[in-house]
């Protein structure tokens, strides 16, 4: 929860209260002695009840009973079945589902509430019913199912209720048992009493919930016949929306099945059924406006209602429709929402709000942020968080308008407000500097404000950073640094130390602002913190030395690109001596070890898994791409092989557990292919040395190696890499099957010293085999609007064929397939399917190796038999993309 | 599933709560943020007039009637407007049954009826019954009226 207050002091006794409080100073103590009336051989119905009420005060008031409390309590009560009081009665039966007894207990009761269960006082049965369902395990449910059953069809409609409702509550501990009485539920179903009517159509449903066909014979009669009451009309709207989502639209007349029940119920009169109808209306898949309109007609209406209940479930619905991409739909409605935002309830002016930034078109952006200014002032925090997310994402639909945005998002900065609520505004600003280069100063300068009296070390230090990033790149980069020494003069040691390094930055990447910056650094050597005066020392020595050793120096600055637990082993095994330690020579590659623990969680995720693994185990803020490219660069014979297209995730040609862990990674270039191998050596007791991995490409026709690397050493635990590179026709994308030999000098060590034993030998060990396939050439890289992206392309070059899929399990698993082997970007969500669905359209996109945009249209259709046909449309920037797409689709 | 159903009163001390499916640890929270939502809106609102707030997919409906604040939190099937069905089967018994909106010390003098009638509004999360005249019969064990 968000707005955590000290919780009140309950059961307040202040001095004001206590002459009204008929519980005043209550004590549990006392009303459990006060409970030993109900042992009186002469009970007095009335006293009992009222210490019953000081019970349910105590429970209702969070107080507990010890288990031994609780059983005494409980074996005094059942005594109260003597009693013929009604009163008294229906207050016993009240008590015992309180204490609710164990289950070795409850077979105390059990005799008594069986007799009341046969009672030919109707209330008296539901009571029982409602009672022994509430305490009762399954073993004794079975004793009195017979009579459940047949309490579900008994005429009084109190006595059906309370088996209907206990049976909703039964089927989730014993399910066996509950769906034997469908049939009962069934003709329950049919009752006049309209709320036995709601009870049985929500128990019904829950039966059969996975019998489709039986759902959608009970929606069609119902829909035909007459529901009494509005809340099981809301339960069957609920139900018919699921069953027209995983029914197919008539496709010749486009008509979808029940959508005129739906439009029927937005004309019903009681207001929930209206709404719930709008709501599934909006809610169906591929929705179309002329389907959209009424529903959106009827919500708009409620927009003014005099009833705040009715405003926000209209405007909660229409931002809902908003966010499943139906903009267009609301406009009409922009009118009735401007004027929610000065709604006295807070919740409906946020959400107004947030709509209408999602709604709204460019030139009504400056009016709505006016409004919005004043509105900001008196919401609490966690409305504000939603409403500066809705702004970011307007201004980044909007781009011209960041002045507006970005003035909105400063002057908030100023205001008061707690951590989230700020870091919210700081992370727009910051995604907005990154996406819009005119943002930046104007952002930066908004943020060198905001750090002079910031509150949050966390923010601060972020800021700094960002400054020491950016600042030295814009048009007036002295201007910053009065900022940033600011915060070393006036701040905690945390954010001293981010200012320190921040101001290094700005004098290693200006050279007229480094004799300054050197002053500067000087005064913080005499910090009072270690890790301040540590920084200015080594910043003043480095900046202080010649250029020869610029490239040192920027790589002060740089993240560390070695996995750390890589480093600290390197390290730990680097003895002082001559030779200092390399840092380039530490290896770039998480730990086979590492990725097979996450691994063996996680079977289900599949070929997600690597890539995740890989991006875990880079250093912060550095992407796989760059890390890679980096680890290619330091080999001199890759320079020539052009810009990286992409790295593969890791594939694993060994199992989990051997002697040796080894996995590999594709990197595809313009004309190359290169192999990385990330080998480990899990022996203690071995030292391998001229490691290589031998590659025959012999099931890869238009593959020539053209170089290989090997590893030189690789003792215990310390990944190396070997590659190996081919050649292969430009822009082509050629597949083949590569059989792997890993090849080696096997020492043996002594694992406490690492020294050799002896002279060792020459071994291999077989791998896996690693296939290119098509999929490696395409970039996964998602469009923000498909349509238009779509439109944008040369209809000339596109392509449209038909596949049959053969016999699948579902759609959603042929989807899956198509996606996997063509290796692009779903968008809009298009991946997943509609459980049971018929039909579905999947939208990818992707870049083809030469950087070429390809974008792919799938339609799914399956069949009875389950045979699933594709239709596959392809549009590219270039046509022998999409002829290569169809290939590829082709050739699987 | 009906989540919550608490009394208080206009200090915003919980008279009488009840939690279906709310783990322990969280009841603290729904206290205080239910009891702030009271004292943020309901000071000066009058008898019946209803108050709704959502806290992410979860919805609340409050009102007054007398001294007593009455908040109903729901999820899923109980969104804002079962919700409000829910709350005038409770506003109304109550009232019923205390024979007026209430103070806090009729309130608390009929507490037991009052647990009564709420035990036949909802069970466990899920209502039961709504009409007034029936909750009252059956919280006295007397037959319905054909």
């Amino acid at each position: 929860m968000a707005l955590i207050q000290p919780a009140p002091k309950k059961d307040d006794d202040r001095e004001d209260d206590s002459e009204y409080s008929p519980f005043y100073g209550i004590e549990k103590g006392a009303v459990l002695q006060e409970a030993r009336v109900f042992n009186d051989p002469q009970l007095d119905a009335r006293r009992c009840a009222q210490v019953i009420t000081k019970l349910l005060y105590l429970i209702n008031q969070g107080e507990t009973f010890t288990k031994t409390e609780a059983t005494e309590v409980f074996f005094a009560v059942t005594k109260l079945f003597q009693s013929k009081e009604v009163g008294l009665r229906r207050m016993v039966y009240l008590i015992i589902k309180e204490i609710s007894p164990t289950s070795d207990e409850v077979i105390i009761v059990t005799s008594s509430l069986m007799k009341d269960m046969n009672s030919k006082t109707d209330l008296y049965r539901a009571n029982a019913i409602r009672v022994l369902c509430g305490i009762t395990d399954g073993s004794l449910l079975g004793q009195i199912e017979r009579y459940l059953k047949q309490a579900v069809v008994d005429k009084n409609p109190v006595v059906s209720s309370a088996a209907l409702v206990s049976g909703i509550h039964l089927l989730q501990s014993n399910p066996d048992i509950v769906k034997r009485w469908s049939n009962e539920v069934q003709e329950a179903v049919q009752s006049k009493a309209s709320l036995v009517q709601f009870h049985a159509l929500a128990l019904l449903h829950q039966i059969r919930q996975n019998d489709r066909l039986a759902i959608s014979k009970l929606v069609t009669s119902l829909t035909r016949g007459s529901v009494r009451s509005p809340l099981a009309q809301c339960l069957l709207i609920r139900y018919t929306s699921q069953v027209i989502k995983e029914s197919a639209t008539n496709t010749q007349t486009g008509d979808r099945p029940f959508y005129d029940y739906l439009e029927g119920c937005l004309r019903h009169k009681t207001e929930m059924v209206i709404f719930e109808a709008a709501r599934a209306i909006t809610e169906l898949n591929g929705v179309t406006s002329r389907e959209l309109t009424p529903a959106i007609t009827v919500l708009q209406l409620f927009l003014s209602s005099s009833k705040p209940v009715l405003r926000f479930a209209a405007v909660r619905t229409l931002n809902k429709v908003v966010a499943m991409g139906h903009p267009l739909a609301v406009a009409n409605c922009n009118i009735d929402m401007e004027s929610l935002i000065s709604d006295q309830n807070r919740s409906i002016a946020t959400l107004a709000i947030t709509t209408l930034l999602k709604t709204g078109n460019e030139s009504s952006v400056d009016r709505l942020m006016k409004q919005i200014t004043n509105f900001m002032s008196d919401i609490a925090d966690e409305f504000k968080v939603v409403v500066v997310e809705a702004i970011r994402s307007l201004c980044l639909k909007f781009p011209q308008k960041y002045r507006t945005l970005m003035n909105f998002l400063s002057s908030i900065l100023r205001e008061e407000g707690g951590f989230d609520y700020k870091k919210a505004i700081v992370d727009s600003i910051l995604i907005l500097i990154k996406e819009i280069p005119e943002a930046k100063e104007s952002g930066l300068v908004h943020l060198c404000e905001f750090i002079e009296d910031c509150e949050f070390t966390y923010l601060s230090t972020q800021i700094l950073h960002l400054l020491g990033l950016e600042g030295p790149k814009t048009s007036d980069p002295s201007k910053y640094i009065r900022y940033i020494y600011n915060r070393v003069i006036l701040e905690n040691a945390t954010v001293r130390a981010s200012a320190v390094t921040a101001l290094a930055k700005f004098g290693l990447t200006i050279d007229a602002l480094r004799p300054r910056v050197l002053i500067l650094l000087n005064r913080c050597l005499y910090d009072n913190d270690d890790e301040v005066r540590d920084r200015a020392t080594l910043y003043l020595k480095t900046l202080g030395e010649d250029d020869s050793c610029k490239q040192f120096k920027e790589s002060l600055f740089e993240e560390l690109d070695v996995p750390l637990a890589n480093l600290e082993a390197s390290l730990q095994s680097y003895n002082a001596s001559e030779v200092p330690f390399d840092l380039s020579l530490v290896s770039r590659e998480i730990k086979p070890q590492q990725l097979a623990e996450k691994k063996a969680p996680s079977k289900k995720t599949g070929k997600d898994f690597g890539s995740k693994a890989a991006n875990e185990a880079l250093p912060l803020g550095t992407s796989a791409p760059d890390a890679y490219e980096k680890l290619l660069s330091s080999v001199p014979e890759f320079s020539s092989f052009g810009k990286l297209f992409k790295s593969s995730a890791p594939v694993e040609l060994t199992e989990a557990e051997t002697e040796y862990s080894v996995n590999a990674i594709k990197h595809v270039y313009l004309g190359h292919v290169i192999f990385q191998f990330n080998c480990t050596n899990t022996i203690a007791e071995q030292l391998l040395e001229k490691v290589s991995v031998v590659v025959d490409s012999g099931d890869a026709e238009e593959f020539d190696e053209v170089f290989s690397k090997h590893i030189e050493s690789l003792p215990y635990n310390v990944p190396g890499q070997a590659f190996v590179a081919f050649r292969k026709p430009e822009g082509v994308c050629s597949a083949g099957k590569f059989c792997n030999t890993l090849k080696f000098r096997v020492n043996e060590v002594d694992p406490a010293t690492g020294e050799k034993e002896d002279e060792g030998y020459e071994d291999e060990y077989q791998l896996e085999d690693l296939e290119v396939t098509a999929a490696d050439y395409i970039l996964k890289v998602g469009v923000s609007n498909f349509r238009n992206t779509w439109e944008a392309l040369d209809p000339e070059f596109e392509r449209v064929d038909e596949y049959g899929l053969g016999v699948r399990e579902n759609l959603q698993e042929a989807v899956q397939a198509v996606v996997t082997i063509l290796g692009m970007q779903p968008c809009e969500g298009t991946e997943v399917v509609a459980s049971n669905a018929r039909s579905h359209t999947s939208l990818l996109a992707g870049k083809f190796i030469g950087d070429i945009q390809v974008l792919v249209r799938l339609s799914f259709g399956i069949d009875a038999q389950k045979q699933v046909a594709m239709k596959l449309a392809v549009r590219a920037e270039d046509q022998s993309v999409s002829d290569a797409i169809h290939e590829i689709i082709a050739s699987a | 599933m009906l989540m919550s159903v608490l009394f208080a009163n206009s200090s915003g001390n919980v008279l009488l709560e009840r939690f279906h499916s709310v783990p322990g640890e969280e009841r603290l929270h729904w206290r205080s943020f239910l009891v702030k939502l009271g004292t943020d809106n309901l000071n000066g609102a009058r008898d019946d007039e209803l108050f709704v707030a959502s806290h992410k997919s979860v919805y609340i409906v409050y009102t007054v009637i007398g001294d007593i604040w009455v908040f109903t939190v729901g999820k899923d099937e109980y969104d804002e407007l079962t919700l409000v069905e829910v709350l005038h089967a409770i506003t109304s018994s109550v009232k019923d049954i205390c024979k007026k909106a209430p103070s806090e010390r009729v309130f608390l003098d009929k507490y037991g009826k009052v647990c009564l009638g709420l035990d036949e509004i909802f069970s466990q999360g899920i209502l039961e019954h709504t009409d007034k005249d029936r909750v009252r019969r059956l919280t006295r064990l007397r037959p319905l009226v054909e």
